[in-house]
């Protein structure tokens, strides 16, 4: 990820949580905190519990971000953001426990008077990663017409072009769901499992392989002991925490889309 | 076959109690960037480093990114990183500490290291890393912090010991493993029943004596790829150190360790310049070096006697306050010194008072002068070191101190100062522990150390990774002395400056020699002529020539079989 992407999530991020950008430079942002985000990334709950038993006038922090430490002012003081800083990382979960769920509407222009009709959809935006001693990350998102039942997938990136709103627009309406969404839910999860059912997974057999190999030495290597010792049972655990094959589904975020039958082409 | 799924309901439960609620619902920017960064910190493959990406300020070198790849790809994250001295096995240790925690492998995290490593380690993970590692002083440490650093001393006692066998540990580093090589020791049986899912035992030397401590280390990383104990010693037993010559273990051994060395990493290391500077005694001096040489406290002639004579014949090679403080550390040490020894401690302290100059001093003032740039002076004593700093600002020159005593904080404080503003640096002690300058490049030995390897420390404060001048190193010794002795017969002959980081310890840890410096004293101080202190003093360094082409004819054997 580059500075320039890094630089322009911060701005988004902090306009999304209505936080002012006091300089926005090419080399360094300064951002006015809320006090709703001072709480979320200062960490500095007993400052403002002092304050709220004192009646005191809150004071919450301004920070500086430089994403360009070469070309930036060399007196300026702030902290260096970059891909790997904690930080930023900090931030992403921020982002992602302010938005895991979200209810949004398309924002049509009415046509003709007629009203216009918008159908729900459940999305679910998901990391699936195979695990054993090593790891690697697939991103998946589908989407669920809840009244038809058709399933789509690259949906993130469908919806991203689309003008939403939060409220429902004037000359809209939603039509009610066939599928609840608890049965949508299940629909999705059953959908994901397929998904990866058909892929190689020669890593899971692989991993498999090395863990009996070194079974076998753990094994050889007690073999004189007729009683094992403590050791033994511990060593036969780590192996299984090392290597079992395991594939993990974790939720990013999701929610539900009202849209128009025109809306995803 | 069929592969574990795991699934966490948390979101679905939430999800469906937000839709009878009818919110509250995320804001869509805030929706995309989520997904967005995520997307972002996906890692689609099982195999590559995702660590130097996350760490833009710190440049492995080659060497020390293959060994994070391989112990990540090849050895499934169980290793001993066994490179030789200053080839940067932390970093290894870090970037594959990190690779593991990125990819979301290892959250845990126990790194056992000697008690006066403790806080390097934390400083280190946490500045070049961003890894928030965590000394352990506080015993709910181990529940609530994540990564915790601590000595393996402090960890195998109660109440600590308990309370680590319950953690769930994903990831075990052990620095200085080779303290482990020993299997009947309270240390090797603790760390043998910590829970090893990935493990890192960071050594120099993986085998001292005998080819056992290899089959103890490895046992520890992974039980049975040696064979159990009772085959290996009736294949392996009474060969020595030689046995890694055999084939085949060799190959298993490597399996599980990687051990670079200084020549294959191809590394370019700066030159060594070595200048001797003699210096000659003023007539005061010169009066007060043969006033203590004739002295004799305790005149029954028993080794103690040799030694305070040779102490103070040193010191005096030094400074004068050096002798001062020695001679007044003798006289409080008895509640009723006879009238004689006092009479004679009284005719030193005239000598003392009668001294003027410092040869020496003026020399290295005068050579600082001419450098115009950073120095570093080493000196044994500390009364020296005072007087030092005092006699250069008296001259203009500004200078901090440096004791290995000093906490970390001072210690750190006054590398800065030294790297930032002021000429000179004058430490007492090197110490394995110490710092790193190699921003300076210039080194005088105000006095000279008897123990080669304090030395090796002294110019491996400066010559090492990152050092990009020729290091100058300027050895003091004061003519007709025992300091002149000693350079001569010792260091001149082995041709110990030019030498690499890291050899000498190889050299000498092969000939077994323990404490060096007791030789030596006992060398000079019990030799009853010149003639044979010189002979010693050649069997001495022939020795460690011997040593040397041994070495040599190894590495030469190594690079052919490779």
């Amino acid at each position: 990820m580059q500075q320039r992407e890094i630089h322009d999530f911060l701005v988004t991020f902090f306009k999304a949580n209505d936080c002012e950008i006091l300089d926005n430079a090419p080399t360094h942002l300064t951002v006015q905190l809320t006090i709703e985000m001072d709480k979320e990334l200062m960490n500095r709950p007993f400052y403002w519990h002092y304050l709220e038993k004192t009646g005191g006038v809150p004071n919450p922090a301004q920070i500086t971000f430089i994403t360009d430490p070469e070309q930036a002012p060399s007196d300026l003081k702030g902290e260096m953001i970059h891909f790997g800083s904690p930080r930023l990382h900090q931030i992403i979960q921020s982002t992602k426990k302010l938005a895991g769920y979200t209810r949004l509407f398309e924002n049509t222009p009415p046509s003709k008077g007629r009203n216009n009709p918008l159908f729900p959809w459940l999305t679910l935006n998901v990391k699936i990663s195979y695990q054993c001693d090593r790891k690697k990350d697939t991103f998946m998102s589908i989407g669920l017409n809840l009244i038809s039942g058709e399933i789509m997938e690259g949906f993130h990136h469908r919806v991203l072009p689309i003008n939403v709103t939060p409220k429902i627009p004037d000359y809209s309406f939603t039509l009610s769901p066939l599928i609840m969404p608890k049965s949508g839910l299940a629909r999705l999860d059953t959908y994901i499992r397929t998904s990866f059912e058909d892929d190689d997974h020669s890593w899971a057999e692989e991993a498999m392989l090395r863990w009996q190999n070194d079974l076998n030495l753990l094994e050889h290597f007690y073999k004189d002991m007729d009683e094992k010792s403590e050791s033994y049972y511990t060593e036969k655990e780590a192996l299984k925490a090392q290597y079992e094959p395991n594939i993990r589904i974790s939720i990013i975020n999701g929610g539900l889309f009202y849209l128009s039958d025109r809306a995803l082409g | 076959m069929k592969i574990n799924i795991s699934f966490n309901s948390e979101w679905n439960d939430e999800f469906l109690q937000k839709m009878e609620n009818d919110g509250p619902w995320g804001n869509w920017e805030l929706y995309k960037l989520a997904v967005q960064m995520e997307e972002n910190l996906i890692i689609p493959d099982f195999e590559g480093l995702q660590a130097p990406k996350h760490l833009p300020q710190l440049t492995p070198l080659p060497h020390q990114l293959e060994a994070a790849k391989q112990v990540v790809e090849k050895m499934n994250g169980k290793a001993i990183l066994a490179d030789e001295v200053g080839l940067g096995k932390t970093i290894e240790a870090g970037l594959i500490l990190k690779e593991y925690m990125i990819r979301g492998l290892v959250k845990k995290v126990l790194i056992l290291v000697p008690a006066s490593l403790v806080t390097q380690w934390a400083f280190e993970l946490n500045t070049k890393f961003h890894i928030p590692a965590v000394v352990q002083r506080k015993s709910y440490v181990w529940d609530s912090c994540d990564v915790v650093i601590s000595s393996i001393d402090t960890a195998k006692r109660a109440p600590h010991r308990d309370i680590i066998f319950t953690q769930e540990y994903d990831f075990i580093i052990i620095d200085e493993a080779h303290k482990l090589k020993n299997n009947k020791t309270k240390n090797y049986e603790f760390v043998q029943n910590l829970k090893k899912k990935f493990c890192l035992l960071l050594t120099a030397t993986p085998i001292q004596n005998k080819v056992e401590e290899i089959f103890h280390l490895v046992s520890l990383l992974k039980p049975g790829h040696l064979g159990n104990a009772s085959l290996f010693s009736e294949k392996y037993k009474g060969k020595g150190r030689n046995i890694i010559e055999d084939e085949h273990l060799k190959e298993l051994v490597n399996t599980v360790m990687i051990r670079n060395r200084r020549a294959d990493t191809g590394i370019e290391w700066t030159k060594r310049h070595v200048e001797t500077i003699t210096i000659e005694f003023s007539p005061t001096e010169q009066a007060l070096y043969d006033a203590v040489s004739k002295f004799k406290p305790i005149s029954d002639g028993s080794k103690g006697s040799a030694f305070s004579a040779l102490t103070l014949q040193r010191e005096a090679c030094s400074s004068r306050e050096a002798v001062f403080y020695t001679l007044k550390n003798m006289r409080d040490k008895y509640d009723q010194p006879s009238p004689d020894f006092l009479a004679k401690l009284d005719d030193l302290f005239t000598k003392v008072n009668e001294t003027v100059q410092n040869s020496k001093a003026e020399k290295a003032l005068e050579l600082i002068k001419k450098i115009d740039d950073k120095v570093i002076i080493f000196t044994e004593y500390r009364a020296t070191q005072l007087y030092l700093q005092w006699y250069l600002q008296q001259n203009g020159i500004s200078s901090v101190p440096f004791r290995g005593g000093f906490k970390r904080g001072k210690k750190d404080w006054m590398r800065e100062l030294f790297q930032k503003n002021i000429q000179v640096l004058i430490a007492t002690e090197a110490g394995g522990e110490g710092i790193n300058l190699q921003f300076c490049h210039h080194l005088i030995n105000f006095d000279l150390p008897w123990n080669p390897m304090r030395l090796e420390q002294r110019i491996g404060r400066i010559h090492r990774l990152g050092q990009e001048e020729d290091v100058m190193i300027y050895n003091f010794a004061t003519k007709n002395t025992v300091e002149e002795h000693i350079l001569k017969l010792l260091y001149e002959k082995i041709n110990l400056f030019e030498k690499v980081i890291g050899e000498l310890d190889d050299i000498l840890t092969k000939l077994d020699i323990n404490n060096i410096e007791e030789y030596l004293i006992d060398v000079v101080g019990e030799s009853k002529t010149e003639g044979e202190m010189k002979i010693k003093m050649d069997n001495f360094s022939s020795l460690i020539q011997f040593a040397q082409s041994m070495k040599e004819g190894e590495v030469h054997a190594a690079t052919g079989n490779s």
